[in-house]
């Protein structure tokens, strides 16, 4: 049987650290650093995978769409240098047509896009992106207005090329500072047309497109804007998420016939949200990775110290052993002492992850993972035992005589 | 010398017996006997005092005799048992269970209690947690320091030091005290304190004693002397 026990050397270890406290909290400050930043940043990378895969939610996982161009590589990732990466192919109304025909039981979008110039009757503000779709869109693609807000275009305006607009959350109050823009005119490129609606605020996404600058209006309106009839993209609900995949199968058929393989991509939801948390959890274990060293860089700390705290303690280990003590349980002794170092600097650098968490998540998606604290936490344990195994050693085989005669 | 070992005569046993002790260090390409054929025998209930001069052997004796060092050569048996075969675990068990040090210099542990240097040895042992400051404290006011149980070290004189250690050393109830210059590091009223703690605890409660020391004065203090010089006993 062990002797000591494990209770008793556990005891012992801790109240050797507590007679140096200062020095205790300076050794275990280099895993405490390690440890936070960690925790941090995988919280950030789970925080944003979250708020991205919300995000994707609220568009519904039954719509498939039809982008130009060849956005994802064959790995599954985005392309970013393979042949097809730029090409800006447009689609036209045969396309919609054509796709309308083959396949049945799905509501086809078609959205194009232009950056025009819109005025209140005091502002001015250039290269306001219109989006132009059918009335199908905004339901689509969620940006009704809430109840009290106005609506969306409907079909007979659509049909009619009615002069309406819908604005977002940021260019309505850009456009009318006091009072509400409901109602009011707005001048988009010399023609006159109606607020209808106001989108709530849905935020920016982190330099991607600001839906809260855009406005929104019948797709006929924006044709005649730009002086063709070219749609930019498309977006395909299906009845049910399952008919998903068989819907891509079919488009890619129909869009083949007309065009190459790389100018247009038809991909889902789950795709691109694929791609983007593959990204994400590469750039949180990179990331990650990057604080980990400083973990190592607080082990050699321990280390270091454990060395003088060994060399200082060279006549308490000598007469520990005179007095009894066995090279292995001074051994476990002094490994008990640097594992409580580390896991001392483990357990302060996740509450201060996790403070910090709570704090970054005040304006920014942030969320503290379980995996992220028990990964921390065993590693700070085992950088203990890594670093505190060649001090404890030197401490066991030390020759008593020598040790006690240590000046 | 078989006739006092005999089981007949159990009272006669030696708690100690060195048997043809050689201890030889190599320097280079000499070598020399630190011990040279040392045999003696300590008896129950003996205040023996080992001495001579610096140099003489004394402290590689006391190191051996303190089963710390084992000899090159020749025999060690502890209450009639062989323990020169003993690897480190082994001797490290037999000196928690037999022996009973005090240092010159003390060797308590800063910051830490009187009763808990005291209770150090327990640690190592199969006493149970409950006891073992129970037993500290029995021994603190042996020595008298009943009172200073919560002090550390450093609150403290150099003569409470040196108790504290005698009741560390006696914790274990050890059949054998070695006190390794016990006097060395206190001013001669605290010193001739320790000796009287030796004597009583010798007199009154038949503790072994082995006080190795330079001094000649305080080895006549000891029942009997051994003295060493040169490797070799020149009188016991």
């Amino acid at each position: 049987m062990l002797k000591p026990s494990l209770n008793d050397l556990i005891n012992s270890s801790f109240k050797s650290i507590l007679k140096n406290k200062g020095r205790t909290a300076l050794t275990s400050l280099g895993i405490i650093i390690g440890v936070t930043s960690v925790i941090l940043l995988t919280s950030i990378g789970n925080g944003l995978q979250i708020y991205i895969n919300q995000q994707f939610e609220s568009l519904g996982s039954n719509t498939v769409f039809v982008a130009p161009g060849k956005i994802f590589n064959d790995k599954g990732g985005f392309n970013n240098n393979e042949s097809g990466r730029f090409i800006s192919t447009s689609f036209t109304q045969d396309d919609v047509t054509a796709l309308k025909r083959s396949i049945k039981n799905t509501t086809i979008v078609p959205v194009t896009i232009s950056q025009v110039e819109v005025k209140s009757n005091k502002i001015t503000k250039n290269d306001v992106t219109i989006v132009g779709s059918t009335y199908q869109y905004a339901a689509s693609a969620n940006y009704l207005p809430s109840s009290g807000n106005g609506r969306t275009f409907n079909k007979e305006e659509e049909d009619k090329k009615a002069n309406v607009i819908v604005l977002g959350h940021t260019l309505a109050k850009d456009l009318f500072p006091s009072g509400s823009a409901l109602g009011k005119k707005v001048i988009v490129k010399g023609k006159t047309m109606k607020v209808i609606g106001v989108l709530d605020k849905k935020g920016g996404s982190f330099g991607g497109p600001d839906v809260d600058q855009y406005g929104f209006a019948p797709i006929g309106i924006i044709f005649d804007f730009v002086g063709n009839q070219k749609i930019n993209q498309m977006l395909i609900k299906t009845q049910d998420k399952t008919d998903v995949p068989q819907t891509k199968i079919d488009i890619t058929k129909v869009l083949l016939k007309k065009y190459d393989k790389d100018a247009f991509t038809v991909f889902d939801s789950s795709q691109l949200l694929s791609s983007i948390n593959a990204i994400i959890g590469t750039l949180t274990i990179a990331l990650s990775g990057i604080a980990a060293i400083s973990l190592v860089v607080g082990g050699i700390g321990i280390m270091n110290i454990m060395l003088v705290t060994v060399t200082e303690r060279t006549r308490e280990i000598g007469l520990r052993k005179a007095i009894g003590a066995y090279p292995r349980a001074i051994l476990i002794q002094f490994l008990i002492e640097a594992i409580i170092l580390s896991s001392i600097g483990g357990v302060v650098g996740i509450l201060l992850g996790a403070l910090g968490t709570w704090g970054i998540s005040q304006f920014f998606p942030a969320q503290i993972t379980v995996g992220s604290i028990s990964i921390a936490f065993g590693v700070s344990f085992a950088v203990g035992v890594i670093f505190g195994v060649a001090p404890a050693r030197k401490a066991s085989m030390l020759s008593p005589i020598e040790a006690l005669r240590y000046e | 010398m078989t006739k006092l070992l005999s089981k007949n005569a159990k009272n006669r046993t030696p708690v100690l017996e060195l048997k043809n002790i050689v201890k030889t260090y190599t320097l280079g390409t000499t070598t020399f006997n630190a011990l040279d054929s040392v045999s003696f025998a300590i008896y129950p209930g003996e205040f023996v005092s080992i001495t001579g001069p610096s140099g003489s052997g004394k402290s590689t004796l006391m190191h051996i005799i303190g089963l710390l060092d084992n000899p090159t050569s020749g025999q060690i048996l502890l209450e009639g048992q062989d323990i020169s075969h003993f690897k480190e675990e082994a001797l490290a068990k037999t000196r928690n269970i037999t022996l009973g040090f005090v240092f010159q210099q003390f060797n308590l542990l800063a910051k830490t209690s009187a009763t808990e240097n005291v209770a150090l040895p327990l640690l190592y042992s199969d006493v149970p947690k409950n006891d073992r400051n129970k037993l500290a404290l029995e021994m603190l006011t042996k020595v008298g320091l009943a009172d200073k149980a919560p002090n550390t070290p450093a609150q403290l004189s150099g003569g409470q030091q040196q108790r504290v250690a005698i009741a560390r050393a006696l914790v274990n109830n050890p059949i054998i005290i070695l006190a390794d210059e016990p006097t060395g590091n206190l001013d001669s009223k605290s010193g001739a304190e320790i000796i009287k703690l030796f004597h009583h605890l010798h007199e009154d409660e038949g503790r072994t004693i082995v006080l190795v020391t330079h001094d000649m004065d305080l080895a006549k203090q000891a029942q009997r002397i051994i003295i060493i010089r040169d490797g070799k006993i020149s009188s016991k």
